[in-house]
């Protein structure tokens, strides 16, 4: 595991105040976030200033990762083998916050995970405290087809559990998730009882895995719509045809291209998209494919085509 | 070996209550009750009291988001409806763009 320096992360030097480490995280979240950032590897550094930010600006933390940092920097623990030695966190006490959700942690790093996780609860085992343990969150990226027609897929969580000196370890456990069919981009699916373990004897939270859908090869998602290209000849456009389509549910369907279709027209099958209360529709998007004139009957035909149809002229509206 | 657990796609059949949206964002009902008078989850009937409510994943979705930005940079709940209807605009907007294989 790596030790990680949360100052650098926001830019900041160590004597950075409370206003200064706010300053500096909401600085860097503008410039990174995802839905903004012109930068490659936004989400990466979106995910590592929002961990920074919740360790410094909550003061028991990062008290005690300066604490820690400096009996590192003591030891002189080499880079990327770092064990948090036993107690490190005697005399602090973590909670949560009213504003504090539980709802990025499952993003964060094994580096945090292994301070903060377990000393926020055993800090909340000291206070005597009873509730239903914190609903966990995390992602899991599954393929189109199996988003259509469901399936069972498995995930690897790391749970954190204390060794016999009392340090924390982790755990690497396998859920089995069965996937419903029909399931939707941004649609959550909750694991009951998989969230972090409760607190004085209660239930423990819940799981939600948010559902993201693999790039297709062939299929792009929009809301509950597909849309795939479906390349035609010059012939098929102009003199129409039924041409076959693969759809995402497998198989294959005949579709009606009308006469004298142009590039770009959409046509629609209602009904194949992702399935839900109201399917998304499955549109095809219609995409002239030119055959290469590389033989002399190819190009012969091109001229005959040429001769045909003297009078068309596609630059019309350039008023040329 | 994998542990198999109680699976629930939270859809329109199984939706979330009010009580499990606000627990599953570390928050309490009353909270939830504060989306809802400034539009950032919906409910259909608005007279029905909050443990009537029930919620979709896309509200989960804009509870989550809105937390984060009460949260990380301070917003009240009205700006965060706007930022977040900003939001999905534009990711909206790039999933069109992309579907026309413009970028």
């Amino acid at each position: 595991m790596e030790f990680k320096d949360y100052y650098s992360a926001l830019g900041i030097d160590r004597t950075a105040s409370d206003d200064e480490v706010r300053k500096a995280y909401r600085k860097l979240a503008r410039k990174y976030h995802p839905d903004v950032s012109k930068e490659p590897d936004a989400e990466k550094r979106m995910r590592d200033i929002n961990e920074a930010n919740d360790v410094l600006r909550d003061k028991e933390k990062r008290a005690a990762y300066d604490a820690l940092a400096d009996r590192v920097a003591r030891g002189g623990h080499p880079e990327g083998d770092f064990q948090p030695p036993p107690g490190w966190d005697a005399g602090f006490e973590f909670h949560r916050g009213p504003n504090q959700g539980p709802a990025d942690h499952a993003e964060f790093s094994e580096f945090f995970s292994s301070l903060f996780g377990e000393a926020e609860r055993r800090g909340a085992a000291r206070r005597n405290y009873r509730a239903r343990g914190e609903d966990h969150h995390a992602a899991i990226e599954i393929a189109l087809e199996d988003a259509l027609n469901g399936a069972e897929r498995e995930i690897t969580l790391r749970a954190q559990e204390l060794d016999a000196q009392g340090r924390p370890t982790f755990k690497t456990r396998t859920l089995s998730v069965k996937i419903p069919p029909g399931v939707h981009p941004g649609q959550f699916i909750r694991l009951a009882g998989q969230g972090m373990p409760g607190h004085g004897g209660e239930p423990a939270g819940d799981l939600y895995l948010e559902v993201r859908i693999a790039p297709h090869r062939l299929y792009r998602i929009e809301e509950r719509d597909l849309y795939m290209t479906l390349p035609v000849t010059p012939a098929e456009a102009a003199l129409g045809a039924q041409v076959k389509v693969p759809v995402p549910t497998g198989g294959v369907v005949e579709v009606t291209v009308p006469r004298n279709a142009r590039s770009g027209l959409k046509l629609r099958l209602k009904g194949r998209g992702l399935a839900g209360k109201q399917p998304g529709d499955l549109y095809l998007l219609l995409e002239i494919a030119l055959p290469p004139a590389d033989s002399e009957a190819a190009r012969k035909a091109y001229e005959q085509l040429a001769q045909a149809s003297a009078s068309f002229n596609p630059r019309h509206h350039l008023g040329v | 070996m994998a542990t198999v657990s109680v699976t629930t796609a939270i859809s329109a059949s199984q939706p979330l209550a009010a009580s499990e949206l606000a627990h599953a964002c570390g928050a309490d009902t009353e909270w939830v009750v504060q989306l809802v008078e400034v539009g950032i989850v919906q409910i259909t009937a608005a007279e029905a009291p909050p443990e009537h409510w029930r919620f979709s994943s896309t509200d989960l979705q804009y509870a989550l988001e809105a937390r984060r930005l009460e949260r990380d940079f301070g917003v009240g709940l009205d700006a965060a409806a706007l930022i977040l209807d900003l939001q999905h605009e534009v990711r909206r907007l790039k999933a069109v763009i992309r579907a026309h294989g413009l970028r």
